[in-house]
């Protein structure tokens, strides 16, 4: 039991002052030269000198002591400073994590956009190698419009042709009545005036014939 | 398995786990190993964490196709199909790997590509007898067959918004299927267009994904960017080489196929750039999105070894069989 405290306290000693040249022994001299000096039977002078010698060691004492206490202040104060720039880091460390899942979801859309636009060129590409709806457009009206003409041509030839049929109908059929009528047994002055009307009906109805298709 | 055996090995095909921990990979000896992301992606990753966590043999044949449900691994061979449960797989038990959950025999000589419908919780099949198989994931019953193909499928895709399934084969042919009624809607025949055509390889499209109007196909004409709406091809990728998989990933698309490298390109139609990897020659691309964690691109080919993107401009490691 003895051992072990004697182990902590040497320990703890030599963690204070473990060089042994420093203020441990100042002060144990200092001690050492008090007890002299009070002890002392000699000359003043030399009480004296001994006496203000003790105040310089003293004195140093006293600085170092200071200086530890301003030591110590200031490991205190770079712990906070280092505790502020750790949490710092740390707000950084995370701030920079959403950053990047940000960033990768960005990614991910500008790739989807980028590949709709490349859809849409390859389209794009196969469209234009098509003519021109506006060109095809106008082509198809043209080509209606000459449709529309060529079937109003076509119904007025029709119209004609079907004027003429029944032209030539009438005139074959007056043709026809004429003959038979001569060709029945009347009289030889009957025959002459009905030949002769005859004759005129035939002449007025090829006149109108005639101009008609002029 | 000596190392003659890895020396030629191919990987086929791969699937991510339902909760993106795992990868599986199938290759040409019909094995499937199963691999752990998450500790071959930890800090303290070892080289034992980047060789396979199990291995079985899940088929005589070459594995050509695998796809993940929510729980259950479905793989495909020759004309053979077999559900594996993602739980035991994980769990390592070898013992009971032997015999599959389920499997279903098909009179196909292949099955080259599956994949799954959500919207009627189908799996579609197509494989080498030129036609495609839909079947009901519940209850395993053949629902129906579409014919039309004059060659057999390389690769199937579905839209699920407009119902539609994609198909393309050997006979260069891209065919879209209305599900419901099982009519094929619409043919493209892209080597008859003479943009894409590249008639020194041939006429057969060997990858095709879709995504909302737009689609990519390729293989012998080179890999396209079409418009599904107007049915014109938009962009045309200048990479040599046939690509035998691609993917739509954010604003890019990734492509691998021939070549010792993954492409990158952009929708406009221009290489973005060519990352090396390992194997030769690369058969199969896949993007594992179903973990936020372990978020790779893994490709597989003509190598035992698996090459692991973690960001995509360079390989981070490879996985090896």
């Amino acid at each position: 039991m003895g051992a072990v405290t004697d182990d902590e306290v040497i320990r703890k000693r030599l963690l204070i002052d473990g060089d042994g040249a420093g203020d441990d022994r100042r002060i144990n001299v200092l001690l050492k030269s008090f007890t002299k000096w009070c002890n002392s039977t000699g000359s003043p002078e030399e009480g004296f000198t001994q006496y203000q010698r003790m105040l310089g060691t003293l004195a140093q004492c006293e600085f170092s002591m200071g200086k530890t206490l301003l030591v110590y202040d200031m490991n205190l104060r770079e712990m906070e400073n280092y505790e502020k720039i750790y949490t710092d880091i740390e707000q950084n460390i995370t701030s920079a994590h959403d950053k990047i899942s940000e960033c990768k979801k960005e990614i991910q859309r500008a790739k989807r956009i980028r590949k709709n636009r490349q859809e849409y060129d390859a389209l794009a590409k196969v469209i234009q190698q098509h003519p021109d709806r506006h060109e095809t457009l106008k082509q198809l009206e043209a080509l209606d419009k000459e449709l529309q003409q060529l079937s109003h041509i076509k119904e007025n030839v029709e119209d004609k042709l079907e004027l003429r049929k029944k032209q030539f109908h009438v005139l074959l059929s007056t043709i026809q009545e004429l003959q038979q009528t001569l060709e029945s047994k009347y009289d030889c002055c009957r025959c002459a005036l009905l030949r002769q009307d005859g004759l005129w009906v035939c002449w007025t109805v090829w006149r109108s014939l005639y101009k008609g298709w002029v | 398995m000596g190392p003659v055996e890895h020396l030629h090995m191919s990987v086929f095909s791969q699937s991510f786990s339902p909760c993106g921990r795992f990868l599986a990979a199938g290759n040409n000896y019909g094995e499937i190993a199963v691999f752990s992301l998450s500790s071959a992606l930890s800090p303290d990753a070892t080289d034992l964490s980047q060789t396979p966590i199990l291995t079985f043999t899940a088929h005589e044949g070459p594995v050509f196709s695998l796809f993940s449900t929510d729980s259950h691994l479905l793989s495909a061979g020759n004309g053979e199909i077999s559900a594996w449960s993602w739980a035991e797989l994980i769990k390592r038990v070898s013992m009971f790997i032997n015999a599959p959950l389920c499997r279903s025999s098909l009179e196909i000589p292949e099955i080259n590509a599956m994949t799954v419908n959500p919207t009627e919780n189908s799996l579609v099949i197509g494989g080498g007898d030129n036609n495609i198989h839909i079947m009901d994931l519940e209850s395993g019953i053949f629902k129906s067959v579409l014919q039309g193909h004059t060659d057999y499928i390389h690769c199937l895709s579905v839209r699920e918004r407009e119902g539609e399934i994609l198909s393309g084969g050997e006979d260069g042919a891209v065919r879209i299927w209305d599900h419901r009624t099982g009519q094929s809607v619409h043919c493209i025949e892209v080597y008859k267009y003479e943009e894409c055509a590249r008639p020194q390889y041939g006429k057969w499209i060997s990858c095709l994904t879709t995504e909302s109007d737009w689609m990519l196909c390729g293989g012998g004409p080179s890999l396209s960017l079409w418009h599904l709406r107007s049915m014109s091809p938009t962009s045309i990728f200048p990479l040599s080489g046939c690509q035998r998989q691609a993917n739509f990933y954010q604003d890019m698309i990734l492509s691998v196929g021939e070549g010792q490298c993954v492409s990158h390109c952009l929708l406009g139609g221009e290489v973005k750039a060519q990352i090396p990897c390992t194997p030769h020659s690369l058969n199969t691309l896949a993007l594992n999105l179903n973990s936020t964690d372990n978020r790779v691109l893994t490709v597989g080919g003509s190598s035992h070894q698996i090459d692991v993107f973690t960001n995509l401009s360079y390989r981070t490691f490879s996985l090896s069989f």
